[in-house]
């Protein structure tokens, strides 16, 4: 059964003086008015934090209330920082099974209204729990990961500052991103350390947010060719490798299998760079270049707008800001964005055929990869 | 069975891989046949760093230390002492539901 990507909702993500509800409200009835509010018979939904001041409980229910699909099918699922992926994997693979004609996925999240520390605390979360007891966070284990990939390609934290330059280029074309302004290499560099070779400017900013895309059955210009997930060793220290992230190289192959198509298709990357070092590596398990050679096309520009293979035309993570639950459907929809000939100032020079979005929960237990193409295949 | 003096280490009886004890299976094969061992306490640093924004309950900076000890186990350790380098030695030590790493003495 194909399905494809009927309508994308997003508001702007970054400080909001809405909570939770309300954010995830406007992304969805923007989305539903882009079908013309037809029927939507299932509603998947996600959110990684469950308590506070902004009606966070019972979130499911009340979003469909105020929607007015209290007569669909509804899920709710957390897989932290993937959530928004899960949430649109779930959907696809519902509406492949012939039950639901049309779905409602959203993906939101309330950040700003917490402390740094109670952030910190919550989204440590999706770590091993004999790793958070020894006090690691997801930067402290994001500075871990980045600091073995720089010694082992003998590389500096230029890479870092290199990737945060691109990510921020990119936001600054995109109407929605946290992020507005341009950044130099010397400010990234500057930046006050997290836990090095990490600093602020390396790390994706604690973000409100919501997306939603409202998905369908049959083809159209986005239509789903591919979905694949995979997990690896929760605990970081049972993994094969820290310089690359086995989630990813397993959700790529299976989702190349799915879509029948291999990595040389694929004309536009949407990928979870939560820390910036995440794209170099992600960029190098998605199979686009050799272990430890993804600097050489962030530094040339051949992932720009123009380059190449663009990456990342949003701004990514580091650049259009982190509600967690929501990126993983930011990712996707901004490839359905490009797809779709929509994505205004941050549209890619050439028009794509394929896109790919790559989703990572915590330090890459659980990642997901969604293929879109034009054409049904 | 517990182990000797050391570093306890476990190893899968099933797929003979060696990994740092926890609660689960094995994390290679998910087989429950583990043996528990002591191994040297003596380690190299993969990787090192400070938490400078610490999660609540611990103070800046917090030193954490990726270490390989024996046969590849690797351990997440908090440091103590000043902050070593990428393949410095190290010695580790359990306390309780954590581990420490301090520079070797020897060193």
């Amino acid at each position: 059964m194909t399905v494809h990507i009927a309508s994308v909702g997003m508001g702007r993500f970054g400080k909001r003086p809405e909570g939770l509800v309300a954010l995830a409200a406007e992304a969805a009835q923007t989305a539903l008015e882009g079908v013309g509010r037809k029927p939507v018979d299932l509603l998947v939904v996600g959110t990684m934090f469950s308590h506070g001041p902004h009606g966070r409980e019972a979130f499911l229910p009340r979003l469909a209330g105020i929607l007015g699909l209290e007569s669909a099918s509804g899920f709710r699922v957390d897989s932290s920082s993937g959530t928004g992926g899960m949430a649109f994997h779930v959907a696809a693979h519902a509406l492949e099974t012939g039950r639901f004609e049309r779905a409602l996925v959203v993906g939101a999240e309330k950040m700003t209204d917490r402390s740094t520390a109670e952030n910190t605390k919550d989204l440590s979360a999706s770590l091993h729990m004999s790793e958070v007891a020894a006090g690691a966070t997801m930067p402290g284990l994001a500075a871990i990961v980045a600091a073995r990939y720089l010694e082992r390609y003998h590389l500096t934290t230029s890479l870092c500052d290199v990737s945060t330059v691109h990510a921020r280029a990119m936001a600054a074309a995109n109407p929605n991103a946290h992020f507005q302004k341009p950044v130099t290499l010397e400010e990234v560099a500057a930046s006050k350390p997290v836990a090095l070779p990490l600093r602020l400017l390396h790390c994706s900013a604690i973000s409100d947010g919501a997306t939603a895309v409202v998905l369908e059955k049959g083809a159209g210009p986005a239509t789903v060719l591919g979905l694949g997930q995979g997990f690896d060793a929760l605990r970081i220290v049972d993994r094969e490798d820290l310089t690359s992230f086995a989630a990813t190289r397993v959700a790529a192959k299976r989702a190349y299998e799915d879509a029948h198509l291999t990595r040389k298709e694929v004309n536009v990357i949407e990928l979870h760079d939560a820390f910036s070092p995440f794209s170099m590596i992600t960029f190098e398990d998605l199979g686009m270049c050799g272990p430890g050679e993804a600097l050489e096309w962030f530094e040339k520009g051949w992932v720009g707008l123009n380059g190449r293979l663009p990456v990342n035309p949003s701004g990514g993570v580091v650049g259009r800001g982190h509600p967690v639950a929501a990126s993983g459907l930011a990712e996707i929809a901004e490839v359905a964005l490009q797809l779709r000939g929509e994505a205004g100032a941050h549209a890619v020079g050439t028009p794509p055929r394929v896109g790919l979005a790559q989703t990572i929960s915590g330090i890459g237990s659980h990642n997901f990869v969604t293929i879109l193409g034009r054409e049904a295949r | 069975m517990s182990a000797g003096p050391g570093l306890e280490l476990a190893r899968c009886g099933a797929c003979h891989s060696r990994f740092l004890p926890s609660d689960g299976p094995c994390p290679k094969c998910g087989a429950r046949d583990v043996v528990l061992y002591s191994a040297p306490a003596v380690g190299k640093v993969l990787a090192a760093t400070e938490l400078l924004y610490p999660a609540t309950g611990w103070t800046a900076p917090h030193p954490l230390i990726l270490v390989e000890v024996s046969e590849g186990v690797r351990v997440l350790a908090i440091g103590e002492g000043p902050l070593p380098a990428a393949g410095a030695l190290v010695e580790v030590r359990r306390d309780h539901d954590v581990y420490r790493a301090r520079p070797e003495p020897s060193a």
